[in-house]
């Protein structure tokens, strides 16, 4: 049995994480009633903890209990800004610490945040560093979600520089999410996330499900690991759920590739380093030989695949998980936050000088009463 | 006296003493008239007692009692007549009224006035006349010899007790007397008593000889039990006779009313509460009150109990007895219940006693409920999962409040 750890850092990572313990209840509208009565189904042990230093965003959640919303104190919040953030991460390191200690010991911790805004993306390198130092054998993967480009030359500039930090770190991996390439899902952007949200938490749910079972074919922590140490060390998440319609494993391999069900834009041809194909669902769907088939045509291109085959009773669902050796999106956001940065600057030089060009006309005038 | 004066006058002067004279002449005259008046025309009456037929005669008057017309209303008719023809009247005359006749006695006549009316067969009678008519004088007429022949029945019924109340016995006599001059024969008495606010007891129907002398009385007794309240009419009672000339006659008393007075008696009623619904082999208790709501003491009250189906339901001491119970008191006891089998039972306690008029009976019941053993569980099913859920939700709610 696996011991895992979830931490949603940030108002971004909060949501994602009560995302995650909403689709415990069995997600969708439902939940909303059996978190009264039904125990969140989890299957590993898994802890939850929701951390930010905004407690209105804390006080946002739905089905996290109170007892896993941990608020940082910081006098005026962190305003995006990293240094603010990292300095409050510091000043309450051990209040922090304590309370994950208090949770026992872990074998897998992922630390879901987004990488723009400023509790989330300051916290998050510091306390995947003191994961890592608290806890020896844990392995520690990043959810990471890139913002929406319109959002502006902080949430840039802030997406560059917590990503270059997070890949510096000693972790295991980062999973990518992109908002910016999921927003199609929805038309506002309340929606948007929701929809966003559930679809990051129904993969990681998953993700710790075939992690942990002990059937016919069998993935570990260790291949996820080795599969996440492949090529940048930055993965992303396909998912596909077949219905009654068609129940063809091999469809529903192929589609859980296909980049509508990424979290995160890439071509899995050509970009991927390592992958990961989980099959789940009812004994007859599972046709060993064209699964076998299937990982095989991809290993042509990506390298090593692992498989795993978990029987459970109902339609084909299969989660793909890829390392990649390329990420032009992620460049592009480089160029992108520089281009914004550089603006800034000389946006500021510019308004300097226009300012100087002002104090000109009153250099040589002394002040008169 | 006259002389006197006379006398006197002479020796005074003569216009004076013709003065005088003339004086004296004329209270002579006065007195004189006074005298004649007083001396001749002075009113006198007279009172005689008239039997049928008798006559008053006084100068040329004759006044006969002719017929008492009514005892009750005091009417009597007599026969007015004045020898020459002159008056011959036949009036009735009403009791303590005069009448007068050719002007009374303060004219030429004469004033009667019927001042008693003994029976049916003699009145008193006043007669006021002028003096000068001589004295007044009774005429025993013929018919008084044939009286005794004409036999009178007075009839008498009557009850020893003026307050009855139901239950009561009275003793009703009935006394028939002959009150005439004649034999009274074949008197048959026919006696109503009233119905239906009393039974007969004994001494019915009253037997009243069949002859009576003249002075003569008989009775008979008998005697009868109230058994209604209320205000009652009793009837007269009916006397028919023949006299020696088998004349058929008859009189009856006069009828009265009375009132009969509702009973004093005990009233018990029952009032029985049951604890409540018993549940199988368990237990519940039955208070059982006894209250006498009447007027007189129950004595001699013997509760007994019996319960409908008889297997099921137990109960100890349902039976009880009291030796009286007063007027507006109660007597309480509990009994104990227990529940043998489910189903509803019906208590039924029966008190019999004395209540004042004889023997009474009084029945309570209620109903008594055992519940199957499982209902309880049945209540705690429905209970205690509403209470969990209650209590897990409010724990949730808490869990998850920030
Ligand atoms: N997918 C997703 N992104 C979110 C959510 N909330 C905020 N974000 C993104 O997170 C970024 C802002 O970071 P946020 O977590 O609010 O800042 P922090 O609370 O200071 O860490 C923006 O790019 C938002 O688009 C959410 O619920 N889901
Ligand atoms: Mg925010």
């Amino acid at each position: 049995m696996l011991n895992v750890l979830m931490l949603g850092v940030g108002q971004c990572g909060n949501r994602i994480m009560d995302a995650v313990n909403k689709e415990a209840f069995g997600g969708g509208a439902t939940s909303k009633l059996s978190k009264y009565c039904l125990k969140p189904k989890f299957p590993s042990r898994v802890e939850t903890l929701a951390i930010n230093t905004a407690i209105n965003d804390l006080k946002e959640l739905r089905f996290t209990t109170a007892k896993d919303r941990l608020h940082v104190p910081n006098l005026h919040g962190v305003g995006a800004n990293r240094n603010v953030g990292k300095q409050a991460f510091m000043d309450n390191r051990d209040m922090i610490m304590g309370e994950i200690e208090k949770r026992g010991d872990f074998d897998l911790a992922f630390v879901i945040t987004s990488t723009s805004g400023g509790t989330g993306s300051s916290f998050s390198p510091l306390l995947i560093n003191e994961l890592k130092r608290q806890y020896r054998n844990i392995t520690v993967i990043t959810v990471a979600v890139l913002p929406f480009r319109e959002e502006g030359s902080i949430y840039l500039q802030n997406a560059a520089f917590s990503m270059r930090e997070l890949m510096d770190l000693e972790a295991d991996g980062i999973i990518l999410a992109d908002n910016q390439y999921m927003k199609r899902f929805s038309g506002d952007i309340a929606s948007a996330y929701d929809k966003i949200n559930s679809m990051i938490a129904q993969r990681l749910l998953f993700l710790i499900e075939s992690l942990d079972s002990e059937m016919l074919s069998v993935t570990d922590l260790g291949d996820f690991k080795t599969v996440m140490n492949g090529g940048l060390r930055i993965g992303t998440l396909g998912f596909y759920q077949a219905d009654r319609k068609n129940t063809s494993i091999r469809d529903a391999i192929e589609n859980s590739l296909k980049p509508g069900n990424l979290l995160y834009p890439s071509n899995i041809t050509d970009d991927a380093a390592r992958a990961m194909i989980i099959v789940q669902g009812s004994r007859e769907y599972l046709d060993t030989d064209e699964i076998t088939k299937e990982v095989e045509k991809l290993s042509a291109c990506a390298g090593h695949v692992f498989k795993g085959i978990v029987v459970k009773k109902g339609y084909p669902k299969v989660l793909s998980v890829f390392a990649l050796a390329a990420a032009p999106e992620l460049e592009s956001i480089y160029a992108q936050a520089a281009r914004a940065m550089q603006d800034e600057k000389e946006k500021r030089g510019r308004a300097r000088k226009q300012l100087d060009d002002a104090f000109a006309h009153i250099e040589d005038l002394e002040e008169i009463y | 006296m006259l002389k006197f004066v006379a006398c006197h006058a002479m020796s005074w002067g003569s216009g004076m003493r013709r003065m005088i004279l003339l004086a004296v002449i004329f209270i002579l005259i006065i007195t004189a008239t006074y005298a004649k008046e007083s001396d001749q025309d002075e009113t006198t009456f007279n009172d005689f007692t008239l039997n049928i037929g008798d006559r008053i005669d006084v100068g040329d008057y004759r006044t006969e009692l002719i017929e008492i017309q009514s005892l009750k209303d005091g009417l009597a008719v007599m026969r007015v007549s004045k020898v020459g023809g002159a008056l011959d009247e036949q009036r009735a005359f009403l009791q303590n009224s005069a009448n007068d006749f050719n002007g009374g006695a303060e004219g030429d006549g004469i004033t009667l006035t019927v001042t008693d009316i003994l029976d049916d067969q003699s009145a008193k009678v006043r007669v006021e006349y002028k003096e000068s008519l001589g004295t007044a004088k009774k005429r025993t007429s013929e018919r008084a010899s044939r009286a005794p022949d004409a036999p009178i029945l007075s009839v008498q019924k009557s009850f020893d007790k003026n307050q009855i109340g139901v239950g009561d016995e009275v003793k009703v006599t009935v006394t028939v007397k002959n009150i005439g001059t004649g034999q009274a024969t074949n008197i048959q008495a026919e006696d109503l008593p009233p119905l239906p606010e009393f039974s007969y007891i004994a001494g019915y129907p009253p037997k009243i000889k069949e002859t009576l002398n003249p002075g003569e009385s008989d009775s008979a007794v008998y005697v009868i039990n109230a058994v209604k309240e209320g205000s009652i009419r009793v009837p007269a009672i009916q006397v028919s006779y023949t006299d020696s000339k088998k004349n058929l006659k008859s009189n009856n008393s006069e009828p009265f009313n009375i009132l009969i007075n509702p009973k004093d008696k005990a009233e018990l009623v029952f009032s029985l509460r049951p604890s409540g619904p018993i549940i199988v082999d368990g237990t519940g208790s039955l208070n059982i009150s006894l209250f006498n709501q009447g007027k007189a003491p129950a004595t001699r009250v013997e509760v007994e109990g019996e319960i409908r189906p008889s297997e099921g339901l137990e109960a100890a001491g349902l039976d009880k007895s009291y030796f009286e119970i007063l007027p507006g008191t109660d007597e309480n006891y509990s009994v104990q219940l227990s529940g043998k089998k489910a189903g509803n039972y019906t208590v039924t306690l029966r008190a019999d006693y004395q209540g004042g008029d004889g023997a009474a009976v009084q029945e309570g019941m209620t109903e008594v409920v055992v519940l199957e053993r499982e209902y309880k569980y049945l209540y705690l099913l429905l209970i205690i999962p509403v209470l969990i859920i209650v209590a897990w939700s409010y724990k949730r709610y808490r869990e998850y409040k920030y």
